[in-house]
């Protein structure tokens, strides 16, 4: 029994801590990632062309990621997302560094507000996905004209942009998973 | 009535489900399905009168609002319909399972959130959709088009605040189970 606890242990000495606080504190620093990219992304997504209307006249048109509410509604989603990672991430790496502490409150509390988010989050990523679709390919049906053509910047930012928010959403599916995942292997023993 | 109550609560103990969740799943089974025949339904026609050259008096065209017009619409419609089936699947599998099979629980659980996902994305698609349709975005020269399709847009917002509700219905599927799994 030494022997197999010597070859798998931290040096440390304590009995083998699971890897679920670890990948805990792992996915919300991705999370945190992730949705700072995708916020600074967006936001220097401006860029301003000069649109030739007719021959010897041309207005410059500026493509800013605050004309669409939608996009307005993804960085405040992202924003959010970002905040509530910092602090999860915290509270978490807090009893990671606590010895046997049980996690289970915290986990049922993460549980509940990680849900909540990946709510909000996925309905950020479906609204700015809608709207970038449609600016993307326009719509003949509603006369709805597409602007990447003239913007290729800037749809190329907020592309990437909802990306990152997808792969957020992603991660804190995976949260809750895990979460889940680390109540009910704790009820299942004795 | 309060007898029932307290059997229910000593079913709770013995069982892994509760009343309590079947009613949410029931409701959120039932909501999901609203919304996507509500929105797969949703057909407006009406005319338009365009001047097509200035000579000649306006005619009047027939235009038709579909829901399979906008890419975001079918994209409810889908999220919505995968939604209702798996409420309806699931039920079964927990009516038909009770509490002999540990992992039927935390199977359900994990899709119910794959499922609050799919909903409330579906839902944000949607509304951008229909923002945008209601008051235009003059700085894309996007024209709005809910002032010709009145009972369209109608439809649609209530399709959309009936898929929100599914959403919360699921949500609160999962703080049941949370619960469930921390007491």
């Amino acid at each position: 029994m030494a022997s197999i606890d010597s070859t798998k242990e931290k040096p440390s000495g304590p009995p083998p801590k699971s890897i679920g606080p670890v990948a805990d504190v792992g996915l919300r620093f991705l999370l945190f990632a992730t949705a700072l990219v995708a916020v600074i992304v967006m936001v220097t997504s401006k860029q301003s062309k000069l649109i030739t209307l007719a021959p010897g006249f041309s207005i410059p048109f500026v493509a800013k990621f605050s004309q669409s509410p939608a996009f307005i509604y993804l960085v405040a989603a992202l924003s959010v997302a970002c905040l509530y990672s910092i602090i999860t991430g915290v509270v978490s790496v807090l009893v990671l560094m606590k010895p046997g502490g049980s996690a289970t409150k915290l986990q049922f509390h993460f549980v509940i507000l990680d849900a909540l988010l990946l709510g909000i989050m996925a309905s950020a990523t479906g609204a700015a996905g809608g709207v970038g679709y449609i600016g993307y390919k326009g719509n003949t049906h509603t006369q709805w004209r597409k602007v990447c053509d003239h913007f290729g910047s800037f749809c190329s930012h907020f592309a990437v942009s909802i990306f990152l928010s997808l792969i957020s959403s992603i991660t804190l599916l995976l949260l809750v998973w895990l979460s889940v995942y680390a109540l009910s292997k704790k009820i299942s023993k004795p | 009535m309060e007898t029932q109550f307290k059997e229910v609560e000593v079913v709770n103990r013995k069982t892994s489900f509760t009343v309590k969740d079947l009613a949410v799943r029931l409701l959120a089974l039932a909501l999901t399905l609203v919304a996507t025949v509500l929105l797969g339904v949703d057909k407006e026609t009406t005319t338009v009168s365009v001047k097509l050259v200035s000579s000649l008096p306006p005619v009047d065209l027939p235009v038709t609002a579909k829901w399979t017009q906008m890419s975001a619409f079918v994209f409810f419609v889908i999220a919505n319909a995968i939604a209702c089936s798996y409420g309806a699947a699931s039920l079964i599998l927990i009516l038909v399972t009770r509490g002999r099979n540990k992992l039927v629980p935390i199977m359900v659980t994990i899709l119910d959130l794959v499922m609050v996902g799919l909903l409330f994305s579906g839902v944000g698609a949607t509304s951008s959709i229909g923002v945008i349709a209601y008051k235009g975005n003059s700085h894309v020269q996007w024209d709005k088009v809910c002032n010709v399709f009145d009972k369209f847009c109608q439809q649609v917002a209530i399709a959309i605040f009936m898929s929100f509700a599914g959403g919360i219905a699921y949500l609160l599927l999962i703080v049941l189970a949370a619960l469930k799994l921390h007491k």
